[in-house]
């Protein structure tokens, strides 16, 4: 069997702020294979940057252990075998794309892939920019380009496309998708569901510093059952009896006569809805990721 | 690895010109300044002459700021995450701050060895030519102590306008430390206790330490000197590591 590419053991962490600890990974449990990729998904706070740093070896839990690629963070990163790109911040504002790809490049020991991997991300024609003068989307990949130098078996991304606009965010995705082949093994952290669902094969859920859920993306999605479905009523009466239609009704939102609700059986609910219930506008869908976070979220907590 | 991290350093160093200026230029001038203006530079003192002891006073405060300005740009680039990218390569941490001393240490150096150049051309004179070698290292390794204080400002106060409080804040030291205009009474007595005072006591003693003591312009004992300059490379030391933490604690 393969070494696991990423393997935390009730991995904790509790920072001291001023008069309080405040605990922001509570014991997770994580094994990753190689060659997965999967997507961190959490709201802020959740808990992901907290991890990242752990597994990279920036922040040393309070408690468990880390282990990637069989060894620790700091051995997996000398050997050049996991790379990053960090969320805030990391670049100097005052050196140039080019000189800030080729002084991290040095430090790899890699300063042979420098136009290689500048070609690959696109930077070739900024090269002589200053990185204070390039956009957010820009700077997002030059730290990509940085993450790619030492060819690394696992990739770990902390929200890699904060701050891009849509278009740069697709072709990020795109150039993504482009080094995802050849068996490496990526992680990344994203409050972005739509992310996750058109990237990551898994999903990993996190909430206020533990682990809610995991699993395959499109698994993930089914987890809650049924279908929502929305109606418009002609009085506040109808819409108490649609109410009492099966026992799986559940009113999850109000907008005046605009009921939402949840439930199991939506083909026969939505024809109870027209033919005694007189509701009108009728929509069914299925849950998004979204739905299936803010219900997995409420649960946990 | 370090050589190519130290080319690039001094490559945005110059660029960036603003702390250049002060580092290089501003010492120069002042030596030019009050170094051959007033009349009395040329008469002797010590082992040379009032220019030379002005023209280390200087190049010892030139070499000093030069010093708080490129090492306190460790904080601002840990502010800005660099040092976390850093942290994910596989270069020590020990390379980047001995990187950082290096280019610290070469820009004291030049900054130091514009002024004694001037001084040997505008007639800075010492009768023993060993004493231009030795006050010129006692002035560039004198002047690392004040990395530690760079550091420890720029982590503190985390922001890049602290790196200007901190340069600033040299000139009060300067004044205080006996840098630029010999001090008397009460306010010698409290210089003795500043951090520039150790320092460019140090570095003037081969010229001075022929005086006998009592005189006007004597040395002052040396293990005051020493005990002035060791106590804040150890002061300074201490605040730099503990606002560092300060600062990793959070991230």
């Amino acid at each position: 069997m393969k070494t696991d590419a990423i393997s935390l053991s009730t991995v904790k962490k509790t920072f001291v702020a001023k008069h309080a600890k405040v605990e922001a990974v509570k014991g997770i449990n994580l094994q990753i294979a190689q060659g997965q990729i999967v997507a961190l998904l959490g709201p802020n706070g959740a808990g992901k940057t907290t991890t990242v740093d752990m597994i990279l070896g920036l922040t040393q839990p309070s408690a468990g252990t880390v282990h990637v690629l069989g060894q620790s963070p700091r051995q997996a990163i000398s050997s050049g075998q996991v790379s990053a790109v960090l969320q805030t911040g990391g670049l100097l504002r005052d050196l140039t794309v080019q000189e800030t790809v080729k002084v991290i490049g040095t430090m790899h020991g890699r300063a042979d892939r420098v136009r290689e991997v500048m070609e690959r991300t696109g930077l070739t024609k900024i090269a002589k920019r200053r990185v204070g003068k390039c956009s957010g989307g820009e700077q997002q990949r030059i730290k990509f380009a940085l993450a790619l130098l030492p060819d690394p078996d696992v990739l770990i991304l902390d929200e890699p496309t904060a701050g891009m606009d849509v278009m740069a965010r697709r072709d990020f995705w795109q150039t993504m998708r482009a080094e995802a082949t050849g068996g490496r093994t990526i992680i990344f952290a994203t409050h972005y569901l739509e992310e996750a669902q058109a990237f990551a094969e898994r999903t990993v859920l996190m909430s206020l510093g533990r682990i809610v859920a995991d699993g395959a993306t499109e698994e993930l999605r089914h987890l809650i059952n049924g279908r929502s479905i929305s109606a418009t009523f002609c009085s506040e009466a109808d819409a108490q009896q649609a109410l009492g239609f099966d026992e799986s009704i559940v009113l999850t939102e109000q907008q005046g006569l605009r009921y939402h609700f949840q439930c199991t059986d939506s083909d026969q609910f939505a024809l109870a809805l027209l033919q005694q219930y007189r509701g009108r506008d009728i929509e069914i869908s299925s849950p998004s990721l979204e739905d299936a976070f803010i219900q997995l979220t409420k649960d946990a907590s | 690895m370090m050589a190519t991290y130290i080319q690039v350093e001094f490559a945005r160093h110059f660029r960036d010109g603003y702390n250049l200026v002060f580092a290089l230029l501003l010492p120069a001038a002042m030596y030019i300044l009050f170094g051959n203006i007033p009349s009395y530079t040329e008469s002797d003192l010590g082992a040379g002459n009032v220019k030379f002891y002005l023209m280390i006073s200087m190049a010892a405060y030139g070499a000093a700021v030069s010093t708080v300005s490129i090492a306190g740009t460790v904080a601002t680039e840990t502010m800005q995450g660099w040092g976390r990218q850093i942290a994910i390569t596989k270069m020590p941490p020990a390379v980047f701050v001995g990187s950082k001393m290096i280019v610290a240490a070469t820009v004291a150096g030049v900054s130091a060895a514009i002024v004694f150049a001037l001084g040997a051309l505008t007639g800075a004179t010492v009768n023993e030519s060993w004493i231009w070698g030795v006050s010129y290292l006692i002035i560039l390794i004198g002047a690392m102590v004040f990395a530690c204080y760079g550091i420890g400002v720029g982590m503190a106060f985390k922001s890049e306008s602290a790196l200007g409080l901190a340069t600033g804040l040299m000139v009060f030291f300067a004044f205080f430390g006996n840098v630029f205009m010999p001090l008397e009474g009460t306010m010698l007595d409290i210089a003795r206790f500043t951090p520039m005072f150790g320092y460019v006591a140090l570095a003037r003693y081969p010229l001075l330490k022929d005086i006998p003591e009592g005189t006007e312009m004597a040395p002052d004992p040396m293990w005051m000197m020493a005990t002035n300059l060791v106590l804040w490379a150890m002061i300074f030391a201490v605040f730099a590591v503990l606002a560092t933490r300060r600062v990793k604690a959070r991230q």
